[in-house]
């Protein structure tokens, strides 16, 4: 019922207006370019008071490293994180939407929203997108039922476990889980396991790097530490490369002053509601 | 919804230029509950009446104090389903700027656009206006902000103010009360206070509600702690 | 080749000390053939926002376009000056709409907080992907030689001539090794209270 000249909000959904002029270009040889992925190793662990979320912080666009410190552990609800791999973008919006319709459900219900709802909720996007929104997803939190892990598939499968990894560096972190997770496990070894894992993915695989970052959640609180390890510590600079003022030859120059003219505080007296008649 | 061309919106001029329909909302939010807000230099409160009418009803299973973000509330006058409503669509309107902007949405923001959404019910083919005025406080920018937003659309900014039955008596005795530095802790008492102006029965923790914005964000009071604020009141 | 490669350009911000800088070249081509070499890819959106967007000239147009209306109405709406931050997450949503037939810009942000005036840059991928680091951003045809300059040349709390020299260099120096960018560059330094317009001299081959 928004007004007909002006939408107050523009359509929801994706918009597919450009799709065609796309195709054409892609048609005559120019390739749609690389969006930015996570490439990434994400870890989640179940230890005996919660859940551990583990996260690289490298993103890469092809070969190049786009963000040195990129953060993948979202914030989805007070209770509940989720680690995203794959294409950037999707990991950072599908999780901004969901936290997004949680929240609204919170309020709606009432209540702490179970971590399965969250699940079934993130399953439903991917799917319904048949794949197209590449991302993966580490789903930790604990609710009135105790702790619990999902990882969830770019096509909308998930699974229920006790650990779990994803991303390019899956296979070197759950080198490290499959050796030496059991349950029960006390934080701080769960910790120090779930930053093994990442840094195995760290060091072994190319499009995961820089630092360690991790998420406990336990019943009723939450402990982000980013960085936990920085695993990569950059050298100090040997001299310094700074070029003497006048080197670059300016061919014209301009300074535009930003001058406040004049500022004006309007205070809008109240008046009263007209229940008059 | 080829019938919706056809249907006419029922609020229509009256030949002396009155929309009526929206004074029959005024009269219904008239004849509601009272609530009462009051801006204090650091905080906000709203308070209401929730009165049963039977002793049967289970008690703090409906609430009228509703959080629409960690820092703004809402509480009403008139309608309850229409209040539920606005506030289902004002926590979408909240969560959509979040999305946006990855900012909190203004508290003038969001009165913005619930008016805006009250008002369209004013202008719409097949719908009637809100039977609710609402009470929506904030705080941004280390301010407390108070605002109502009526069934025409129309909204105002207070210092305090109070609707629903009896709403000018509650008024007179706030601008008795009301000054510039008040606390909050002192708003809630006075809030309490300007309710009790009127009230019919025994005022307890169960049938009246209570919330209060302040830095921390917004929260509905618990009966606990609404019983001792009763405590302090005569 | 990439269709960001069609029109060429190359842009680049920087943090200094209470200052921004963001600096971009004139070149307009298509494909090997340049067109003119005073091509605007910095828009001015606000007295300390600056707004760069790399990529393919018909949507560096369309997309600033877009954002200057709806910075217009927000700034209308809500009459108080955007924040940076605020404006880029503006601009991730316009870009995430087209998620699946993508604008082909990757813009890059540098401004000021309006009322702090904290220095922000950030920029983000075609998709809208956010990238909000501690010292400089780049993007364009020639985005590895820019990332080589700067990991070279980049100090933190520079002053506003510091700053000048550092991201000229780096953006003249990397557009010599880029084909497609280069033929003349602009440099703006954002300071609270004025902001200086350098165009710079450089090769023109």
């Amino acid at each position: 019922m928004s007004s007909v000249l002006v939408p107050e909000i523009p359509a929801p959904g994706f918009s597919f207006d450009l799709c065609q002029r796309n195709n054409f270009l892609s048609k005559k040889g120019f390739q749609v370019p690389k969006a930015i992925k996570t490439g990434t190793t994400i870890a989640g662990i179940v230890y005996k008071d919660g859940v551990i979320l583990g996260a690289d912080t490298r993103a890469t666009e092809d070969t190049i490293v786009a963000d040195k410190n990129c953060r993948k552990i979202h914030y989805l609800a007070q209770n509940m994180y989720v680690c995203g791999a794959g294409t950037a973008a999707d990991t950072d919006m599908t999780s901004q939407m969901i936290a997004s319709q949680l929240e609204l459900h919170r309020l709606n219900t009432g209540r702490i929203v179970p971590v399965c709802t969250a699940n079934a909720m993130l399953k439903q996007l991917l799917f319904r997108h048949q794949g197209h929104i590449g991302a993966a997803l580490v789903l930790g939190g604990v609710d009135l039922d105790g702790p619990h892990l999902h990882c969830i598939f770019p096509h909308g499968s998930s699974d229920t476990q006790q650990y779990t990894t994803m991303g390019s560096g899956s296979l070197a972190a759950m080198a490290v889980f499959e050796s030496r997770w059991k349950p029960g496990l006390s934080e701080e070894e769960g910790k120090e396991l779930v930053a093994d894992a990442i840094r195995a993915g760290v060091f072994n695989d190319l499009a995961s790097g820089s630092n360690v970052d991790l998420c406990i959640i336990r019943k009723g609180s939450v402990e982000y530490i980013r960085p936990y390890d920085v695993a990569n510590v950059k050298g100090v600079k040997q001299s310094s490369y700074r070029y003497k003022r006048g080197t670059t030859a300016v061919l014209a120059q301009t300074i535009r002053p930003i001058i406040i003219e004049k500022e004006t505080i309007c205070k809008v007296d109240t008046e009263s509601m007209d229940t008059s008649s | 919804m080829a019938t919706e061309r056809y249907s006419f919106s029922l609020t229509t001029f009256s030949p002396s230029g009155k929309l009526v329909q929206i004074e029959y909302a005024l009269a219904a939010v008239a004849a509601g509950a009272p609530s009462v807000g009051i801006k204090a230099s650091n905080g906000v409160v709203l308070a209401t009446e929730n009165k049963h009418k039977s002793i049967l009803y289970e008690e703090h299973s409906v609430n009228k104090v509703e959080m629409i973000t960690k820092h703004i509330g809402m509480i009403y006058s008139g309608m309850g389903p229409d209040y539920r409503l606005l506030v289902k669509q004002a926590r979408k309107m909240a969560q959509q700027y979040l999305l946006v902007y990855q900012e909190p949405i203004p508290t003038a923001q969001l009165v913005q656009r619930v008016a805006m959404l009250m008002q369209e019910y004013t202008q719409s083919g097949g719908v009637r206006p809100f039977g609710v005025s609402l009470l929506i406080c904030g705080w941004d920018n280390d301010k407390p902000y108070l605002y109502q937003c009526d069934p025409s659309g129309a909204y105002f900014a207070w210092k305090a103010t109070a609707m629903g039955k009896n709403f000018n008596n509650g008024k007179t005795f706030l601008e008795k009360r009301y000054s510039e530095d008040l606390e909050l802790d002192d708003a809630i008492h006075t809030a309490i206070l300007t309710l009790k102006e009127g009230f019919e029965g025994q005022m307890t923790a169960d049938n009246i509600e209570v919330g209060i914005c302040d830095a921390n964000g917004f929260r509905r009071l618990d009966p606990s702690n609404v019983k001792d604020y009763l405590a302090n009141i005569p | 080749m990439s269709i960001l490669a069609y029109n060429g350009g190359a842009i680049i911000a920087m943090k200094g000390k209470n200052c921004v800088a963001i600096a971009a070249d004139r070149r307009f081509g298509i494909q090997g053939q340049t067109i003119s070499c005073d091509f605007q890819k910095i828009f001015e959106m606000g007295p300390h926002l600056y707004l760069g967007l790399p990529g393919l000239s018909t949507d560096t147009q369309t997309v600033m376009e877009r954002l200057r209306f709806r910075l217009n109405l927000y700034e209308l709406k809500e009459n108080r000056r955007i924040h940076p931050k605020t404006f880029s997450s503006m601009i991730s949503n316009l870009l995430y709409e087209k998620r699946f037939g993508p604008y082909f810009v990757e813009p890059v942000v540098a401004g000021l907080d309006p009322v702090t005036f904290e220095p922000y840059i950030c920029n983000m991928d075609l998709l809208g992907c956010l990238n909000v680091p501690v010292d400089f951003v780049v993007g364009g045809t020639c985005s590895e030689q820019l990332y080589g300059m700067c990991e070279a040349l980049y100090e933190a709390d520079l002053e506003p001539n510091d700053l000048f020299e550092t991201i000229s260099q780096a953006l003249v120096n990397a557009c010599d090794r880029d084909a497609m960018s280069g033929w003349g560059a602009i440099v703006h330094v954002i300071e609270k209270d004025k902001v200086t317009t350098r165009t710079v001299k450089t090769r023109m081959d």
